[in-house]
């Protein structure tokens, strides 16, 4: 283990090289600034038949260093598997379920840059990624058919079927992106707390992901659920936000289920009077829109698995709906297209069981020559068809206009 | 110990927590019930769950078999679901009540709530109990102030009790005391 000489932000050498290199790499946003994982051992690309080896993975290691960690994400696909519902009859593009990453070094971004690597002498092979934009963004659903599931969901909500549900919008084009551009262009104007950055060898991910799903330290665990989204303009703040939240009756209902229903998932998995409510309804503020929180902690059961916490909080309740189970079933069968990454979970879990990991909402997934952005929105029983259509467009802008 | 059969639902797990403050609580899954562990049990409770009573038959089974030997509490499909039982018609509401905090009161006096007393709880239903509903020794006890649809009922006899709200909700308020009550008669 060496420790690098810390440069300044700027005209970082080793950094320069890294970013101009064909090395896969992921950034992952941290409080007071970001780090980078690279130069990566191991690679495990996730299916249904490994993935039990994978949560048994952590059992016996022991963390003696940073780089003890294994860092990528779940796909939404593997995730309702792993409950056990199965996807039929969707169109998909062959996607990976899941990969997860060991990596050599991690650079901290902070006021000043610092490098732990295991690895010796640095190599580095020249590589250009250009941005191609070959076709304009395209809706995968129209309004009409958009509303037409709305409409069969508001029927199954008044039969209590499910009490909020969440339909998925994709945008589309055909291009080809520097992933790390679009990142650090991102984070200019929407460096949200969960953002990360996936580059490999054949696609990448770009998010600006506002909602942490799990923050696991010890035996204690967090989870910051986001139900409630307002348009910003000229004459909002973050005050008229929250009066906004706390006035209007839809978004208030929307939100206390989500509290219950994450309350839920975290009790299934914590000590039993250990899940509390640390901070109730608060507002965040973002580049095009404010967001309501809450965030509810717990205290872990003592025999609990990897496995059990991940199957209890994935997939984040607050972007599938309420009850889960049932709800999921139903967008299966209504969803024509496959989420990927969306609505999945990117993090990491270190050998000591530490674990940290958000929602995959607001990303760029690259695949095959396609981008692909996805965003949902909520039907419960007062809302419109048009305004939850266009509240998916709202979530979307920021990574749209990257393309610009 | 307190058997939770669980519908399926996003709620469960904090009706479990819940529980748990009074006694060992066992929970399984609608389709997977512990047929020795259920008879072990001394309390059942049902579930808060989607869909509406005719979707549980078993959940139903359990209720005529048990009804008068243990004590049984139903959570707002729960709720339902005894009421289903005791021939009840269980009918679609014109506004519906999801992530909503209201207002009910206790409205009889033979409760083993004081009558007048007023709870702030959370709901979560779209369905309700069709009314005029009589059943030997059942007595609606509570009422949503706003509507005065049924919220809870007594049937002290049978030892059978329910909720249409949540109790385990963060928006109820005094949902310890409502459960503990209902425990100790």
């Amino acid at each position: 283990m060496r420790d690098y000489k810390k440069y300044k932000l700027k005209f970082n050498p080793y950094l320069d090289k890294l970013y101009n290199s064909d090395k896969s790499l992921i950034i992952y946003k941290v409080t007071n600034g970001y780090n980078i994982y690279t130069d990566f051992s191991k690679k495990i690309i996730l299916n249904n038949n490994n993935i039990n080896s994978f949560f048994k993975f952590f059992n016996n290691k022991i963390f003696k260093k940073e780089t003890d960690i294994l860092i990528g994400f779940f796909g939404y696909e593997i995730l309702c598997n792993l409950i056990g519902l199965k996807i039929k009859n969707q169109k998909k593009i062959n996607f990976y379920k899941g990969i997860f990453y060991k990596p050599e070094t991690i650079i901290k971004i902070r006021d000043k840059i610092s490098i732990t690597s295991n690895i010796k002498k640095h190599k580095f092979k020249d590589h250009f990624n250009s941005t191609k934009i070959l076709s304009p963004f395209k809706s995968n659903i129209s309004f009409e058919k958009y509303k037409k599931i709305f409409d069969l969901f508001s029927k199954k909500i008044r039969k209590g079927e499910t009490y909020q549900i969440k339909i998925c919008t994709k945008y589309k084009n055909k291009s080809q992106i520097n992933p790390l551009n679009f990142f650090w262009k991102l984070m200019k104007v929407n460096a949200a707390p969960e953002s990360f950055m996936i580059r490999d060898k054949d696609y990448s991910i770009v998010s600006c992901s506002p909602e942490t799903l799990i923050e696991k330290k010890g035996n204690s665990i967090i989870t910051k659920p986001i139900a409630g989204t307002l348009k910003k303009n000229k004459k909002t703040s973050i005050k008229s936000a929250y009066r906004f939240f706390k006035n209007n009756i839809k978004e208030t209902k929307e939100h206390n289920m989500i509290v219950d229903m994450e309350r839920n998932d975290l009790s299934r998995i914590c000590k039993p009077g250990s899940v509390n409510i640390q901070k109730e309804k608060y507002v965040e503020e973002y580049k095009h829109l404010y967001h309501y929180v809450t965030s509810i902690a717990g205290k872990i059961n003592k025999n609990v698995k990897i496995k059990d916490i991940v199957k209890s909080m994935m997939p984040g309740g607050s972007v599938i709906g309420c009850p889960k189970i049932k709800t999921l079933q139903l967008l299966n069968e209504q969803e024509n297209e496959e989420r990927n990454i969306f609505t999945g979970s990117f993090g990491y879990i270190k050998f000591n069981k530490d674990m940290r990991f958000n929602l995959i909402i607001r990303s760029i997934l690259n695949f095959k020559n396609y981008s692909e952005i996805s965003a949902a929105s909520g039907v419960v029983l007062d809302s419109q068809a048009t305004k939850e259509f266009n509240e998916n467009y709202i979530k979307a802008k920021s990574l749209l206009e990257l393309f610009k | 110990m307190i058997y939770i059969i669980d519908h399926e639902d996003s709620f469960t797990w904090n009706v479990v927590h819940q529980f748990s403050a009074f006694d060992e609580v066992y929970c399984s899954n609608y389709y997977e019930i512990d047929r020795k562990k259920l008879n072990k049990s001394s309390i059942i409770v049902f579930s808060p769950g989607p869909g509406s009573p005719s979707d549980y038959p078993l959940t139903s089974k359990i209720y005529k078999k048990y009804k008068g030997k243990k004590k049984i509490i139903g959570i707002c499909l729960g709720f339902q679901q005894i009421l289903y039982c005791e021939n009840a018609k269980i009918i679609k509401q014109n506004r519906i009540y999801h992530g909503y905090q209201s207002e009910v009161k206790v409205v009889s006096k033979g409760s083993i709530f004081s009558k007048y007393k007023k709870f702030k709880v959370g709901r979560y239903h779209s369905l309700k109990l069709k009314e005029p509903f009589k059943s030997e020794n059942f007595q609606i006890t509570m009422r949503s102030k706003e509507s005065n649809v049924a919220m809870a009922f007594e049937n002290q006899k049978d030892d059978v009790y329910g909720f249409q709200f949540h109790p385990e909700s963060f928006l109820t308020t005094n949902g310890k005391i409502l459960i503990k009550k209902i425990l100790q008669s």
